[in-house]
């Protein structure tokens, strides 16, 4: 039996409409969460084929007594949605596991559809009383600790932390300063001074070494410089006749040296003259 | 002329027990699989491959077990009074499914064999989702208070004939 259109089209009560708009409003809600949800993964896949990269690190001396690591990330984000809040930070401990230092920077945001590059750098002490200073001399293993967060597509906070040993390269390794037997002669006192290291490091040293002989009581007996163009792995054997002051003895002192190249000025663990 | 008379009373037609519960039956399948197998077959994929995630198997084989049989009862029962509770059975079940996965939203995994941990947090995208079920669950408690003031109302629009 066919009813007549009246009583196929009334009117659904209040009670029945409020329920059946909850329900659709759920399942609207719900397959709007799927979507976005398939849009995220669908995003955030891209980004991981894109290839995050990084590189061009390199190492060199800067102001201060430091030496500067820096370097390049390269970021593409060819999703949906944007990288926010993005933030990278490392930590530099020595192989004692001595904290040297540390870099960091962003946040920043890295909107849906575009490629960043993004400088890093930090700076790791070289004073020769604190505990870098035996990345001058002494090749050693680096706990190298990077960690980054960000939050992908308004609602995903993600970090991710990388614990790493870098190897360090010295670019004084192995020095070895001596003194030899002070010659007296017709003009004055002069000391054979040998200075010797290995260049460790990944870039060249092109600058001067500039030392003094100090006796005892700290007083200046004499001093001299010496050019310095050492290759990545070369050697450095220079022996040169320090004139002496008239009366000053470095027995019993010490040799105090300064590279200055690279942009750098950068003191060299003192060397006991016996 | 005479006063117009109220309408008929509207007709529905439900279908047999035997029938909606086959139906149910039918829909549970791809229910169980929806909420059961793939997200374990998920989790056993990750530990598989050294990805231990704080929700265990078991907890989401006893959630999805119990949603996917509460929804197929809502739906066997949809002609009773029963059809209310049920519903708000239903979305409170997911509702606590989801709160649980909630306290533990923040994922930090190890990857085998190297030092990366990555950390993830669903929390946003659970609050989201818990969104379905609160509506379902309001949807729910007015039916439950429909059928209570009026039974048997909503089943012309439930059943057409």
């Amino acid at each position: 039996m066919t009813l007549p259109s009246y009583q196929r089209y009334r009117r659904p009560p209040p009670l029945y409409r409020l329920a059946r708009a909850f329900r659709r409003a759920a399942t609207i809600a719900l397959v709007l969460v799927l979507v976005f949800l398939a849009t995220a993964v669908y995003s955030a896949v891209e980004v991981v084929r894109s290839g995050p990269s990084a590189g061009n690190f390199s190492a060199a001396f800067a102001a201060n007594d430091t030496v500067a690591v820096s370097g390049i990330l390269n970021f593409q984000n060819p999703g949906f949605y944007p990288i926010s809040g993005f933030s990278v930070h490392v930590r530099v401990l020595n192989e004692s596991l001595v904290y040297l230092g540390e870099g960091s920077f962003g946040p920043v945001t890295l909107a849906s559809g575009s490629s960043q590059a993004i400088q890093i750098a930090f700076y790791l002490p070289l004073g020769t009383s604190g505990p870098g200073a035996s990345l001058l001399t002494q090749d050693q293993n680096l706990n190298v600790s990077v960690w980054g967060n960000a939050t992908y597509a308004y609602l995903f906070p993600i970090s991710i932390a990388v614990e790493t040993n870098k190897s360090w390269g010295a670019p004084f390794a192995n020095l070895a300063i001596s003194v030899g037997t002070v010659t007296v002669s017709g003009t004055g006192a002069v000391a054979p001074v040998t200075i010797q290291f290995d260049n460790h490091a990944k870039f060249t040293e092109s600058g001067t070494l500039d030392f003094s002989l100090l006796s005892s009581n700290d007083v200046s007996c004499g001093s001299d410089s010496l050019d310095v163009a050492v290759p990545p792995g070369g050697l450095f054997d220079q022996t040169t006749d320090v004139a002496l002051s008239s009366g000053c003895s470095p027995a019993g002192g010490h040799l105090e040296a300064v590279y200055v190249g690279n942009g750098g000025t950068i003191p060299l663990p003192p060397e006991k003259i016996p | 002329m005479s006063a117009p008379s109220a309408p008929p009373p509207l007709g529905y037609r439900i279908p047999s027990l035997g029938y909606r519960i086959l139906a149910g039956g039918l829909r549970l399948l791809p229910l169980l699989v929806l909420l059961v197998g793939l997200p374990d077959a998920a989790l056993a994929f990750l530990q598989s491959h050294g990805i231990h995630l704080p929700l265990s198997i078991l907890t989401v084989t006893v959630a999805g077990i119990a949603i996917a049989v509460l929804s197929t009862a809502r739906y066997v029962f949809k002609p009773t009074v029963a059809y209310g509770p049920l519903s708000v059975a239903t979305s409170a079940v997911t509702i606590a499914y989801l709160l649980t996965i909630f306290v533990t939203s923040t994922y930090v995994f190890n990857v085998p064999q190297h030092a990366i941990a990555i950390g993830i947090g669903v929390m946003g995208l659970i609050g989201l989702l818990l969104i379905a079920p609160a509506l379902s669950l309001v949807a729910g408690l007015v039916t439950t208070i429909e059928d209570v003031r009026t039974p048997r109302e909503r089943l012309p629009f439930d059943y057409p004939p």
